[in-house]
């Protein structure tokens, strides 16, 4: 724009400016208009797809999943609160709700046995167990989901990874490095020996004594004399399969 | 789910460590709670009155997994049934114990039953029969402990419910009811 002189020129060159402030106030105004618009559109697609696909959403734990991930993707969280559309449109938060209910019941029953921590697969098929009369499946995944609602909650749950396998912890006890990597090790048979910690994590004796006297007052692991090796075994509920404990019915 | 003949077994007796006492008190208790439960059930369904704790009970000994319950577990879990009343030492040196499964009380209140049952109210029966005449057949009466049975016989004698008198031989001794 070419520059007037004098003061005609100033005023004009200040009325351009103000038109091309005003000019991006409006683009940026437009731009959040289409945004907004967009987010609407996609927002009431994604309700309509919800209501067709109820059901499957019910039933199917791997649709389910994929849902929940569409959702986060969108900043979209159906289990938010309890309320509104999409807990009332699902049912889902009640669901996890009631998931998470069950979850605790069942660490609660076998804290005793276990020390309160358990295997993520065998809570899942314990939860199965007792859902048995439900419709629909419950997978590993939707546990963890109501798990992470409950620690929303804060009820000290937890969810850790012990090698190839995850935890679910429902006890205050904090696990540190050494313990976390003798339940790793126990993960093969089920149970350690004092001198197979030393052997193969390159411990020394009172090291490996102490981590695994605390596990066992913790209640996380169980003394075994009666091998004829005559060894003590430290044996740990939480990362045995499924068959060694007792089955917990609901 | 492992078997001893009919009878199901939990899972926590494939478990090795519940075959050793455990140290931590919450643990313990839970593991005893478990066995008093196991030693319960299987004496009731196999109608076992007394456990001999030298002798090869079934339960001591889990040849699967290799693992057998040592002198002071065995001890500790009969004890412990001992102090809920299910149980009583019949020796100073605790190498037998009594099983109730049924209290004696729970005896009494099972031959009453009978005696109304046959018709006995005012009747006379001999112990023997009690044990294993033709209408103890298929009841819980059949085959009873006679420890268990004298003990229950006893405590209605002392209500009044019924007398026990003895006859020429232990094969004599009688009952009767009056209910």
């Amino acid at each position: 724009m070419r520059r007037r002189p004098g003061i005609g020129g100033l005023q004009t060159h200040a009325a351009a400016r103000d038109q091309f402030r005003l000019l991006g106030e409006n683009v940026a105004k437009i731009r959040t208009d289409l945004m907004k618009e967009q987010l609407a559109t996609f927002r009431s697609q994604l309700e309509d797809f919800a209501r067709k696909h109820k059901n499957d959403i019910r039933k199917n734990p791997a649709f389910r999943s994929q849902f929940h991930e569409m959702c986060a993707k969108v900043g979209v969280d159906p289990l938010a609160s309890n309320k509104g559309f999409w807990a009332e449109l699902l049912g889902i938060g009640d669901f996890y709700y009631e998931l998470g209910v069950q979850i605790v019941d069942i660490c609660l029953a076998t804290r005793a046995l276990n020390g309160g921590l358990i295997n993520l697969q065998e809570l899942c098929h314990l939860l199965r167990q007792r859902r048995k009369n439900d419709r629909g499946v419950v997978s590993e995944d939707d546990c963890l989901r109501a798990i992470s609602k409950l620690k929303v909650l804060g009820s000290g749950f937890e969810v850790i990874s012990v090698g190839k396998k995850k935890l679910v912890r429902s006890v205050p006890t904090e696990l540190n490095k050494d313990h976390n990597e003798i339940l790793e090790l126990a993960q093969t048979q089920g149970f350690v020996t004092v001198e197979e910690v030393e052997r193969r994590l390159s411990w020394n004796s009172g090291r490996a004594i102490d981590a695994l006297e605390t596990l066992l007052d913790e209640g996380l692991a169980m003394i075994d004399d009666g091998h004829r090796d005559g060894k003590r075994r430290y044996w740990f509920p939480c990362v045995s399969p499924i068959s060694s404990l007792i089955g917990v019915d609901s | 789910m492992q078997k001893l003949g009919e009878f199901k077994l939990p899972h926590f007796f494939n478990y090795p460590p519940y075959f050793t006492l455990q140290p931590v008190r919450d643990t313990r208790e839970k593991q005893i709670q478990l066995w008093k439960e196991l030693i319960l059930d299987f004496c009731k369904t196999q109608k076992i009155f007394v456990i001999g704790l030298e002798e090869e009970f079934p339960l001591f000994t889990n040849h699967a997994i290799e693992r057998s319950l040592t002198h002071e577990a065995r001890e500790a879990f009969l004890s412990a049934l001992v102090s809920e009343g299910r149980a009583e030492w019949m020796d100073k040196g605790h190498r037998k114990c009594l099983i109730l499964w049924h209290r004696i009380q729970d005896w009494a209140d099972i031959l009453i039953q009978f005696a109304k049952d046959n018709g006995l109210e005012d009747g006379v029966v001999t112990i023997e029969e009690i044990r294993s005449g033709t209408e103890s057949q298929g009841t819980e009466l059949q085959g009873i402990d006679r420890t268990i049975l004298n003990r229950a016989l006893k405590q209605l004698e002392q209500k009044g419910k019924l007398v026990v008198f003895k006859g020429t031989s232990t094969d004599d001794e009688g009952v009767k009811f009056s209910i």
